[in-house]
């Protein structure tokens, strides 16, 4: 009698606690980066401390923020596969400009950010050129006239201005000024997709397009808004990364492309729009960050580094899907 | 834009029409692809008439540069064509890369040539298990084959951890001919003979054409009876297998492993393009692998052109051929597009 009775509690409660996390699945994501926390402290009890978490975040910021665009993107149903190289153009072009004041050469970095947006947003808007492709035709692209242009017109310097040091890679006190920037971004894109039309209607479109455009949504104005946000977040990133290591190379951000879409996609975010948020993609950031943090300390390889990456995404995308097809 | 090339059996007067019929129905179904062609044709006599000699050499260096792009074409074709991408199919070339580089380093042609099929068979593995998760996860391709492009690159290079390995000289002259590189035919047989093996056989078949109806709609597919599980497994495993051969072939070419992931990712994304100028629809169900084939060449013809042009203007180099690229891609993209709605508005 007993032994019939123990298994039914125990598929009540397991049912209870999974209809729980299906409705609050970022419950999940911070349980899983509890535990990578955890075990990076077992490991190495010199993380938890000040500069642990600093080091963390000097890495996770500039994701989380590039993760950000990307998370717009995946809302609407698209992807931004050139967000890696419009951050570097960015912090290129703000690095090369130095000698123009710290305030002129973030703008012009921003401004070409934002050019880069407008043409992938009216590609894909106006043209109704597929987002996969038209971002991936633009990277195309910016790697040409990159590497061109770092033999002609964006000749000489490659050093970062101060002040974007201070800001990427510097202080204030223990707390590191990136995560300033980031706490600010993120509110915002949190405030806008919650509490703003443009926010809501990202849901809508990337939910149903042709309900939208029927419903008298001016779709391609929505679509335009959020590349050309992407390109902006990147831009940010870029000069971020740029702003840690001091100088810029075309490699600057190559390594961010498919992560960025990792931290939105492992936070829960839908490749096919409508479903997710920017709170997923944080813990996700955190999650590719504090892994690592976990796996220098272990010591592991470049292989096994990308095994476990990929391992992990597959691993918590598949959990996901599950739980939301409850 | 009418490149639907799944053949109907059963169409109506398809043997009593005349000749002149039949021709103007073949141009407007496969006006895409012939497009494809008459331009990879324009694109070798333009780049001819500008060298100073256009013999062997030359023949031979473009079709031996190509043989890796157009087999990562066709893999990326057949897995988008059943509605799947497959964004890790870089890292499978550079696995099969990285593997046949290291074992194959100073054994004869016979080993070789036995590791060779021993890595098309294991790709052709991973292939199908990436499908099967695909399937009994629900998780969406993009991202499955996103994680697998991480684990794929890390498995080449927990195998072979820095650039290096080697292969027979005779099992390179599969694909280059001779040491010279003054023998082009080996290329042509190299680029033909799967196209001829593996995809004429099976596109009529069952396999191929449930890829086609599980690529144009998925619901109908299923309804009908084909099953998802099959289909995802074995495109993607063809997928591999083509991904499998891109890698022997990078090997064979330059004669060592290369594990980087740029390379990887733009495997991915060169063989993406290809298949999508070739004809290949984005959404699935629609397209062949005759457009990959010849945009994947031309898009290779494209950087030694554009390297050639030098002479006349010097601001050209082979950094304007990803300039290039990348616009063909995306006006192509865009007018195909533009096409489709002029078309289906007028009916």
């Amino acid at each position: 009698m007993a032994d019939r009775t123990t298994p039914s509690v125990d598929t009540a409660s397991l049912r209870a606690r999974r209809v729980d996390f299906s409705a609050r699945p970022n419950l999940l994501l911070g349980g899983v980066l509890v535990v990578l926390i955890i075990a990076t402290i077992i490991k190495e009890p010199g993380y938890a401390s000040v500069s642990g978490a600093r080091n963390t975040l000097l890495l996770a910021a500039p994701l989380a923020i590039l993760a950000g665009g990307q998370t717009l993107c995946l809302l609407t149903g698209g992807v931004d596969l050139s967000v890696a190289m419009t951050a570097t153009a960015a912090a290129y072009v703000c690095a090369n400009k130095s000698s123009n004041g710290a305030l002129r050469s973030i703008l012009l970095g921003l401004a070409v950010a934002l050019l880069i947006g407008l043409v992938n947003g009216l590609g894909i808007a106006v043209g109704k050129v597929n987002p996969l492709i038209m971002t991936l035709g633009m990277q195309g692209i910016l790697v040409g006239v990159l590497t061109k242009g770092a033999q002609s017109f964006l000749k000489g310097s490659t050093n970062v201005t101060p002040f974007v040091k201070t800001i990427g890679g510097g202080a204030i006190g223990v707390v590191p000024w990136n995560l300033f920037v980031w706490i600010a971004v993120g509110g915002t894109i949190i405030f806008g997709l919650k509490r703003t039309g443009l926010g809501r209607m990202i849901y809508a479109v990337g939910d149903n397009p042709i309900a939208c455009r029927l419903a008298g949504v001016r779709v391609w104005q929505v679509q335009l808004a959020v590349y050309v946000l992407c390109a902006l977040l990147a831009g940010i990133a870029g000069l971020l990364l740029s702003g840690k290591t001091g100088s810029v190379d075309l490699q600057l951000s190559n390594s961010f492309l498919l992560p960025s879409v990792a931290a939105a996609v492992v936070g829960g975010t839908s490749i096919f729009g409508g479903m997710g948020g920017y709170t997923g993609t944080i813990l996700g950031a955190l999650i590719l960050g504090v892994l690592e943090r976990l796996l220098l300390f272990l010591d592991a390889s470049e292989a096994v580094k990308q095994m476990l990456y990929g391992a992990l995404i597959l691993g918590l995308s598949a959990l996901y899907a599950r739980l939301t097809r409850e | 834009m009418s490149i639907a090339v799944v053949p109907d059996s059963n169409e109506q007067g398809a043997h009593s029409a005349r000749p002149r019929q039949r021709v103007n129905r073949f141009v407007q179904r496969h006006a895409w692809t012939v497009g494809v062609w008459v331009l990879f044709a324009m694109l070798v006599v333009w780049y001819a008439s500008r060298l100073q000699s256009f013999g062997n050499f030359e023949k031979a260096s473009i079709l031996t540069t190509a043989v890796a792009a157009v087999y990562a074409a066709m893999g990326q074709g057949i897995v988008i064509l059943g509605g799947g991408i497959d964004l890790g199919l870089g890292s499978m070339v550079i696995l099969a890369n990285c593997v046949s580089a290291k074992w194959m380093n100073g054994h004869g042609l016979a080993a070789c040539l036995g590791l060779a099929v021993v890595v098309v068979v294991l790709a052709v593995a991973l292939g199908a298990g990436i499908g099967w998760i695909i399937h009994r996860s629900g998780v969406p391709d993009i991202i499955v084959t996103l994680a697998t492009s991480f684990s794929l690159f890390g498995l080449a290079l927990f195998i072979l951890p820095s650039p290096g390995g080697g292969t027979s000289p005779s099992f390179a002259h599969i694909v280059t001919g001779s040491d010279s590189g003054e023998v082009y035919w080996p290329a042509i047989l190299c680029l033909a003979v799967p196209f001829l093996v593996v995809w004429l056989p099976l596109r009529r078949r069952r396999v191929v054409l449930s890829i086609y109806a599980a690529g144009s709609d998925r619901n109908a597919a299923f309804l009908s009876g084909v099953s998802m599980a099959r289909t995802k497994i074995t495109s993607y495993a063809l997928g591999s297998l083509f991904a499998a051969l891109a890698g022997l072939a990078t090997t064979a070419v330059t004669g060592s492993g290369e594990p980087r992931f740029s390379t990887a990712s733009a495997f991915t994304l060169n063989a993406v393009a290809a298949a999508v100028l070739g004809g290949v629809a984005l959404n699935g169900g629609v397209g062949g692998m005759i457009g990959p084939i010849a945009a994947a060449l031309a898009l290779s013809l494209l950087s030694p052109i554009l390297t050639q042009l030098q002479d006349g203007f010097s601001w050209m180099d082979s950094n304007m051929a990803e300039i290039v690229k990348g616009l063909i891609l995306i006006l192509v993209v865009m007018l195909g597009g533009y096409a489709r709605t002029r078309r289906s508005k007028v009916i």
